[in-house]
């Protein structure tokens, strides 16, 4: 096997990743190579948190520490193997439910703005999650204008980071029983911010020492993640660009065009890209486009921005994570436009190889060697026109070195909740009923939900596809969010047509039914928030338990690399269902730790984690786990589905 | 969306009227693939298919599974 066929499962990127070495760029395939991780930091056994350190309490390799050793496993301070790996992991929380919290808060700010009018180009596009949200929340409807409840709206969403106490709103979604259970456990958060902040603290020197109580304050931040900042973001994103309803895209590198501008947006808020979507196709800049020899204007996506406007507007999906540098690579990028969030500071150095521009936008994420057009909200239309003429411009500097690999797949993409319900059910009965139905009679097993990142450790995509075929081959339909569900459409699974080709019998006569692909794609990283209310909607139907740790369900993160993706871990986990997550686990450096959060943690949340690096034991695990679910229901003898002879019949009486 | 009735014959009363069709005609296309959202025109609509549609959450009298007296 040539060596970089060793390093993806996708032809476009091996083809991309050896012209790279052709053309002398360092990736971070080569970077993977040449800087193995640091064994001690990798398993949480590293503490920095003050200028005595850092220091390094690795346990003995090869053998059972004896208790003496043990007693001595401390940091200067005297923190224990357990404090430290337990503050570790938890910080990657705090920093996770930031990332995410904080673009909730982008979102909300930018969303009073145009209730208030102040932001012209934004509207209130989806009028009826605007109602659905303001009776969550209690705003007056009557006959007031949507600008009217949208202030409201906007002004409760903005107070939900700050607040001190009360509780945060959208917990009131969850099933009565988890809501019971996170009060009692005292794990229901206050406000987002606070959690957030209060990890910073509790995992400051000398502060909590006790690894379950901090990881109990994990679970509260991550909480107040999924069920707040995530939420709030999809929640308000849905009001202001639709809520999104199934959509036919194209995915992988091979949607990039030689004849157009191909300008790429890359990140995670879909506020600019938006805006950048309706530039593209105004007359003036399709002239300037022909005037500089390009037959159109093509924009792409990069992940999880590229998952927003690709389920709203259908915009091709350029690739995930690890695709990033790749894009460039091909030499026909004109510009590469960033916000947020899984950027890689070296495409700026990969983009001096090629003629690409990168420009950054966000006030909050620049980079050294890109162009910054800062995004005003107030004139947000002003920012995306300047970007696609600064593309535009760029397109004649091309070189000749341009390879474009032909590699491009079909999906379907677009499966809220909102429209899972609506498929289920059409217009007039909308439900979950079908669904816990095929549950109960066998012919879905179970539900899946497998999401985040790529990690440059492992070969790319192969874990999340490995993983998602094993599942739906055993009739388990799967739901994704973010760089796997990429990856899994790049590979042809969220196509209708994948049903018949790699889902078991019953999963498949049910997606023929329905007309839905074995795995659905729910959007972005912040969008995981659509697979709890998925969860939500499951249990308050009924038949399968009265709480999400009751059903058939389980998640996983085969290649998951971002603190954000421990912190959705966390969330699911807090929420009552089994996470498996891959490549490496970040507290093995602590038995007692990892025990506490793959065993402990069941009895307490109904949810624990557990750590697989093999994606098809993986998968068993959490087949396993459907079945052992599906006992505690009594339904499991419903998948034997045994005929019964005469003979048989006669037994039985 | 409107509900359509239907006109039928009914053995005692002479006609009786029905829920008709409650699909559209033909196969959307393009940006109207998927496109269900906007099939709900009016902020009655709206809230009424919230009632029903989303009826897990915003239903005052079926909570599915978790009927009970006093709410968490
Ligand atoms: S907080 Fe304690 S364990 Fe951490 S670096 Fe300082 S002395 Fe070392
Ligand atoms: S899934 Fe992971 S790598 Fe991909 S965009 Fe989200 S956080 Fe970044």
């Amino acid at each position: 096997m040539a060596e970089a066929e060793t390093k993806s499962i996708d032809s476009a990127s091996v083809k991309m990743i050896e012209k790279a070495v052709r053309d002398g760029v360092n990736t971070a395939f080569d970077r993977a190579e040449t800087m193995k991780p640091c064994p001690i930091g990798m398993v949480g056994s590293c503490c920095k948190h003050c200028g005595m350190g850092p220091c390094r309490v690795p346990l003995p390799k090869g053998r059972e520490e004896t208790p003496e050793e043990k007693q001595k496993r401390r940091g200067l301070c005297g923190a224990t193997a357990e404090t430290i790996a337990a503050r570790n992991f938890i910080r990657m929380v705090a920093g996770g439910a930031a990332a995410h919290s904080d673009h909730g808060r982008g979102v909300a700010e930018l969303f009073l703005a145009v209730a208030k009018g102040e932001a012209p180009g934004y509207e209130i596009k989806d009028e009826q999650k605007l109602l659905q949200v303001a009776l969550d929340w209690g705003v007056e409807i009557g006959d007031r204008s949507n600008q009217e409840i949208a202030i409201d709206i906007g002004e409760i969403a903005l107070s939900e980071f700050g607040k001190q106490e009360g509780g945060v709103l959208f917990l009131r979604r969850a099933p009565l029983k988890r809501q019971e259970l996170w009060q009692r456990e005292g794990v229901a958060p206050r406000g987002i911010d606070r959690e957030i902040v209060e990890i910073m603290h509790r995992t400051h020197i000398g502060v909590d020492q006790d690894y379950r109580n901090l990881l109990k304050q994990g679970v509260r931040a991550a909480i107040a993640d999924g069920w707040g900042g995530s939420m709030i973001a999809t929640e308000l994103q849905d009001i202001l660009f639709g809520t999104p309803a199934p959509v036919l895209g194209r995915i992988n590198l091979g949607v990039l065009k030689r004849d157009e501008v191909n300008l790429i947006i890359h990140g995670h808020e879909p506020l600019l890209s938006e805006m950048i979507v309706v530039a593209a196709q105004e007359p003036q800049m399709l002239e300037l486009a022909k005037s500089k020899g390009a037959n159109g204007i093509n924009l792409a996506g990069m992940c999880c921005t590229a998952n927003e406007i690709l389920m709203r507007h259908g915009v091709p999906l350029a690739g995930n994570f690890l695709q990033q540098e790749l894009a460039l690579v091909t030499g026909a990028v004109d510009v590469m436009v960033v916000d947020i969030q899984c950027i890689m500071q070296s495409l700026t150095t990969v983009a001096e190889c090629y003629h690409t521009k990168i420009i950054t936008t966000a006030a909050k994420a620049k980079i050294p060697g890109a162009i910054h057009i800062e995004f005003d909200e107030h004139n947000a239309m002003e920012s995306a026109r300047a970007i696609v003429k600064t593309a535009i411009e760029n397109f004649p500097n091309r070189g000749k070195n341009i390879d474009i690999p032909e590699e491009q797949t079909d999906l379907v993409a677009g499966f809220s909740h909102e429209t899972i319900n609506y498929l289920l059910g059409g217009i007039f009965r909308a439900s979950y009923r079908p669904l816990n139905d095929n549950i109960i009679n066998g012919r879905i097993r179970g539900v899946a939900g497998v999401v985040g990142c790529n990690n440059a450790r492992v070969k790319h995509n192969e874990n999340h596809v490995a993983m998602v075929k094993e599942l739906i081959k055993n009739d388990v339909v799967v739901l994704q969010t973010g760089c796997s569900a990429i990856a899994c459409a790049e590979a042809g699974l969220m196509t209708p047509e994948a049903a018949a080709k790699y889902a078991g019998e019953g999963l498949a006569s049910v997606c023929e039914a329905v007309g839905i692909p074995p795995v659905l794609h729910l959007g972005s990283c912040v969008d995981n928030s659509r697979i709890l209310m998925a969860a939500t909607a499951m249990v308050k139907d009924g038949g399968l338990g009265d709480d999400i740790s009751e059903l058939p369900v389980a998640g996983a993160g085969p290649e998951w690399m971002s603190e954000k993706a421990i912190s959705i871990g966390q969330y699911f986990v807090g929420s009552g269902v089994f996470t498996v997550f891959g490549v490496n686990w970040p507290t093995l450096g602590s038995n007692e730790v990892t025990e506490f959060l793959f065993k402990d943690f069941e009895a307490i949340y109904g949810g624990m984690w557990a750590f697989e690096p093999d994606p098809i034991k993986a998968a068993h695990l959490m087949i396993d786990h459907i079945d052992k679910k599906r006992k505690a229901l009594g339904i499991d003898k419903a998948r034997e589905r045994v005929l019964y002879d005469m003979a048989m019949r006669r037994e039985l009486t | 969306m409107e509900y359509k009735g239907k006109k039928k014959k009914a053995p005692v009363k002479k006609e009786v009227e029905v829920l008709g069709e409650t699909f559209e005609k033909g196969r959307p296309e393009g940006e109207e693939l998927g496109g269900w959202r906007q099939k709900l025109e009016s902020r009655e609509e709206k809230l009424r298919y919230l009632q029903t549609g989303e009826r897990y959450w915003f239903d005052k009298d079926w909570y599915g599974s978790e009927r009970r007296k006093n709410p968490a």
